[in-house]
């Protein structure tokens, strides 16, 4: 799993609880909230992806990640540790 | 001039008709969609019959990231509401003078089932929005949301009576002028599998008689009925005063005149003759009519054989055995908790028609003396209506209508 995989994943979810975003391209440095992902959108997105990847992160944790680069490498990093 | 509740819009959904056109020409026409019940979740080693919505035909503007965090009811209240929001103009109204009211409790059960059997192996990774779907009162926040509602907003629970409990409670938050308009909703009761077994064993979900014939298992007030059938449905009504309909220059459907609620004192499923004839004693009493002024009833009429005989006693007993009768559920089945909203609104439609819409399966009717329609619609221009609604626990309700001039 390559962190450019995980950033489409992360499009994908996010295009499918938020509208709108068709045709967004998404880069590293979008931040969830700025594309319109209120807090319960942001949790339900993180959540997709940690089921998509098969994959539980403390949530805690996921407050850390500014964007959604870095909230890709979060994710690279503990598919890494398992 | 008394100040009195009036209905100034109507939404509905039924297996039979999305919208209220379409909705009163499929009860004149006496159309059903009786069959084995396919939604995932609502059987298991089984084949419960009943009358599923299609397809919900949302307007191009609902998107579909808003449905996909909607569940059933929630979707169907979007529609319905929809549909009666712009009917009673809503738009023109300060969001803060209006309410809305949901009638239900529980009303999720599938979509609950199906949340637990898809994590069952897998909890860690249970959706963070069940926290918000798994409540009743979601159907609030998501429908106050969709359509900016900043007046009040909860819900009320009555089991079978509580579609028309939501209307009362919409038209005392008008007369007490805790806001200008107030929706009532008939919520869309999801059942799972689990429901349908336990209703069923309970004695109240109909057999498998006509498990093979689904079209005749429906049969309220019929000799050969044995208990109801389920069907999905979802209603809303817009309530307020005449004067606050008058200054949007709109024409209400009817005036509620009055209504009665009276507890039996019985947890239990069955019925009772006193508390039925003391709810519509109560409610003509609060309207200032004699029975003979009633010239239809919208029965509960479910089908179930002790239910039915109940309230075809109490009828008789408070002196209304010359009203038009017809069965509503005979058609769209039995909504549970929108079932008082849909047949309120079903009354609605043919006071508004001047025509009654048939009963099917009323082949040898348990008791002849009303004036039953059966299997064609008759032209009968409705004045004053009464509508019952009954439900689990010893709940009656009994509403009065009168057509506005």
């Amino acid at each position: 799993m390559t962190k450019n995989e995980i950033l489409h994943l992360i499009a994908q979810h996010t295009r499918d609880i938020v509208s709108g975003l068709e045709a967004h391209p998404f880069v590293a440095s979008d931040r969830l909230a700025d594309l319109g992902a209120n807090s319960m959108d942001r949790a339900e997105i993180a959540m997709l992806v940690q089921e998509s990847l098969n994959l539980s992160v403390p949530r805690i944790e996921l407050f850390g990640p500014k964007n959604i680069g870095e909230l890709a490498d979060l994710f690279l990093i503990k598919i890494d540790a398992v | 001039m008394r100040s009195e509740p009036v209905v100034t819009g109507i939404g509905v959904l039924s297996a039979t008709g999305q919208g209220k056109a379409a909705f009163a020409t499929s009860l004149l026409n006496g159309e059903t969609a009786f069959g084995v019940m396919q939604r995932p979740g609502r059987q298991r080693e089984s084949a419960y019959l009943g009358a599923e919505i299609g397809e919900i035909g949302f307007s191009p503007g609902i998107t579909r990231q808003t449905l996909r965090a909607a569940s059933l009811s929630a979707q169907a209240a979007l529609f319905v509401l929809q549909e009666a929001w712009i009917e009673a103009r809503l738009d023109d109204v300060d969001p803060h003078r209006i309410g809305l009211i949901v009638g239900g409790s529980n009303i999720q059960q599938r979509e609950l089932t199906q949340v637990h059997e898809a994590h069952r192996d897998s909890p860690a990774f249970v959706r963070p929005t069940y926290a918000l779907s798994f409540l009743d009162s979601d159907l609030c926040g998501f429908c106050t949301a969709q359509f900016g509602i900043r007046g009040l907003a909860y819900t009320v629970g009555g089991a079978s009576a509580s579609g028309q409990l939501a209307i009362v409670q919409a038209a005392q938050a008008v007369l007490t002028n805790q806001v200008d308009v107030c929706i009532a909703l008939g919520a869309l009761m999801d059942l799972s599998h689990w429901e349908c077994r336990a209703l069923r064993a309970a004695g109240a979900m109909g057999s498998d008689r006509y498990g093979n014939e689904p079209a005749r298992a429906c049969r309220p007030f019929d000799r050969d009925h044995d208990g109801f059938i389920f069907g999905e449905s979802s209603g809303a009504v817009v309530i307020e005063l005449l004067e606050s309909s008058q200054r949007r220059g709109l024409a209400p459907y009817a005036a509620l005149r009055g209504w009665g609620i009276v507890m039996d004192g019985n947890r239990n499923p069955d019925p009772s003759l006193e508390g039925e004839m003391q709810a519509i004693q109560i409610s003509l009493d609060a309207s200032g009519w004699m029975p003979a002024q009633i010239d239809y009833v919208n029965p509960h009429g479910t089908g179930s054989i002790v239910g039915d005989e109940t309230e075809l006693k109490a009828l008789q007993a408070c002196g209304l055995t010359g009203v038009f009768l017809n069965a509503t559920k005979s058609l769209i089945g039995h909504g549970l908790s929108a079932a008082g909203t849909v047949e309120v609104i079903a009354t609605l439609l043919q006071m508004q028609s001047g025509r009654l819409h048939p009963t099917r399966n009323l082949e040898n009717p348990i008791e002849r003396e009303f004036h039953w329609v059966t299997d064609e619609p008759i032209d009968h221009q409705i004045e004053n209506a009464l509508t019952l609604s009954m439900g689990f626990g010893g709940i009656n309700t009994a509403l009065c209508w009168e057509r506005h001039e």
